[in-house]
């Protein structure tokens, strides 16, 4: 009902967000920013994933920046040594990460709550010790530089500016095609197997087949994002993957809203601001003087994880849209009495 | 001559030692409705669970339309025809009562991925195929106006009417009705038999286990007694309650025997 009563406003919103959007990253408004929003695009994609995973199927996954890696090792490597056309390596990473976590998903579902949770935790622990081992091709924990710009044409994404709105276009075409999804026979199914699994099967939902299949989407989303991000950094190394690494994409997805779609950006924001442009700048307090600035974040990233769990456990996306829908009707109550 | 639409040959069920279900033979009609009834742990859910294909039988076979069942999975015996619903009626608690019906709708559909993230003319189709059929359903339990529900806030009579909508929007050709009458009042009883009547009436063969006689004997035109995992009797209503195998079951044996 109240979705129905304010939809033009969010169409409003909505509009005003995306004027906000294209002109963020010109010089006279927020051109300084342009790396830290081109790193909120690239890691929404990544949560997104994992947003239709854990919210929307209820099954979790500690080991999503495994498939991000794969996928950005698969487009430097590629496009790098093989000298492939970044397009088609980045085509070739997303097929072949989703074929691997089509072969991983069948095993691994069979198993649930903690236990998925440990074996997907082992998964991504396996990946990056892979990435740090197979130094021949990976570079070793020393990782690749100089991976080539993707292009069109004669066009090449060169500068910041320029892949802006190359990655904000992948992000926000992963966000509506998410949405699609969700509101889909297929979303319908993923919310039936959250509910009830015996519930999904005895309608004709086959349960196994479904989350390998959402476990396989969001694998390659997450490898899309990890082709995108090698193309923009131009460098790569396994410290981007590692455990901590899936931790942040969980917690980035939890702070979002787990079952929301739009929540990522959210989640991706707050965490990407803090990391990038708060946190940083209380590294020369005495105090912290001789702390590891990774360390800082993880401890903040957890209380920050805390707070919105107790007080907005939807997330803050939902969070934020219940406060503001409970204020409007307030307010409108006010208008009716007076 | 009569048809069958379900047949349980020598079916039997053992959790380690313990045994559930013992060498049952069903014989279901089709366009009936039969009831299960029998004492607490007479394997009335167990049976359930081996028709729905939740477990896998020890040893024996099921048939349904004349062919066996085998090992197929409970999805696809959903989309064969069987569907049922469940004595702690399960719905799902993260959509409205409507798209809990439409989920029925899953194996009577078939877009999927592709045609919804392209939003191609196929899936907007199917989709209000769907929601139509649903909302059909749900007017035909009595829930339409309550689409936009959440079905959990609910009374337990609604929510259990809308497990069957969900099962009925698989459109299927057996239904099986897990207790349809517990926790209900009297009332609520009763407009659950005229819905069971009507849904025989749409050609849907009902099966129901059910704790509740009186509704039983109201509704049933079948009765099937189980004790103990074995069938002991089977007949009309009238005939099952004057048999002595099935007073002693429910009475206690001394007292049957005096």
């Amino acid at each position: 009902m109240l979705a129905k009563a304010s939809d033009k406003w969010v169409w409003i919103v909505a509009g005003l967000l995306l004027v906000l959007l294209i002109l963020i990253p010109f010089k006279w408004f927020l051109g300084p920013y342009t790396n830290l929003m081109i790193f909120i695009a690239i890691y929404t994609m990544v949560t997104l994933g994992l947003c239709l995973l854990m919210g929307y199927s209820g099954q979790v996954s500690l080991g999503q920046a495994a498939f991000f890696g794969i996928g950005a090792y698969f487009s430097a490597i590629l496009s790098k040594t093989y000298g492939v056309n970044p397009w088609l390596a980045m085509l070739l990473g997303a097929t072949a990460t989703g074929a691997f976590a089509y072969v991983i998903g069948i095993p691994i579902f069979r198993l649930r709550g903690n236990y998925l949770a440990m074996a997907t935790l082992g998964l991504g622990i396996i990946i990056y010790i892979l990435f740090r081992q197979l130094g021949q091709y990976t570079g070793g924990p020393d990782g690749m530089a100089g991976i080539p710009y993707l292009s069109v044409g004669g066009f090449a994404f060169n500068t910041a500016f320029r892949r802006y709105f190359l990655i904000w276009g992948f992000c926000l075409a992963s966000l509506l095609v998410s949405q699609r999804i969700v509101n889909s026979r297929t979303g319908r199914a993923l919310r039936a197997i959250h509910g009830s699994e015996p519930a999904a099967e005895s309608v004709g939902i086959s349960v196994s087949f479904y989350k390998v299949k959402i476990f396989v989407l969001s694998a390659v989303l997450s490898s899309l994002a990890g082709s995108l991000y090698v193309h923009h950094l131009r460098f790569v190394s396994p410290q981007s993957f590692d455990f901590l690494a899936s931790v942040v994409i969980v917690v980035m997805a939890a702070i979002g809203g787990l079952a929301s779609i739009w929540g990522a950006i959210f989640g991706a924001a707050a965490i990407r601001i803090l990391g990038d442009e708060i946190l940083p700048r209380f590294e020369n307090l005495s105090l912290l003087k001789s702390w590891d600035l990774d360390y800082l974040n993880i401890i903040v990233y957890g209380l920050l994880l805390i707070v919105v769990m107790v007080f907005m456990p939807q997330g803050l996306f939902v969070g934020m849209r219940d406060a503001f829908e409970r204020w409007r009707l307030k307010h409108a109550q006010r208008e009716a009495v007076t | 001559m009569k048809s069958l639409i379900l047949e349980t040959r020598g079916l039997y069920k053992a959790f380690g030692g313990l045994t559930a279900v013992d060498k049952v033979d069903l014989s279901v009609e089709a366009g009936r409705i039969t009831s299960v009834i029998g004492p607490n742990g007479a394997g009335k859910t167990t049976l359930f669970n081996l028709i729905a294909g939740v477990y896998m039988p020890t040893s024996g076979e099921i048939l349904f339309d004349g062919k066996p069942l085998g090992t197929a999975p409970p999805h696809n015996r959903a989309a064969l025809g069987i569907a049922r619903t469940f004595q702690n009626v399960l719905l799902f608690d993260n959509m409205t009562a409507l798209e809990n019906v439409m989920t029925g709708q899953h194996s009577r559909s078939r877009y999927g991925f592709f045609e919804a993230a392209l939003r191609l003319p196929k899936a907007h189709l199917e989709e209000e195929t769907i929601s139509l059929n649903a909302m059909k359903y749900l007017n035909l339990v009595g829930l339409g106006m309550y689409a936009d529900r959440n079905p959990l806030s609910l009374p337990l009579g609604q929510q259990k009417l809308l497990t069957i909508a969900r099962a009925l929007a698989t459109e299927p050709k057996l239904l099986l009705l897990d207790e349809p009458g517990a926790g209900l009042n009297a009332l609520e009883k009763q407009s659950l038999s005229e819905l069971i009547r009507r849904v025989r009436d749409m050609g849907i063969t009902v099966v129901l286990v059910e704790h509740d006689m009186d509704l039983v004997m109201g509704i049933a035109e079948w009765v099937v007694v189980l004790d103990s995992g074995q069938k002991i009797a089977e007949g009309t209503a009238s005939q099952v309650q004057k048999d002595k195998r099935v007073i002693a079951a429910y009475l206690g044996e001394e007292e049957a025997v005096e």
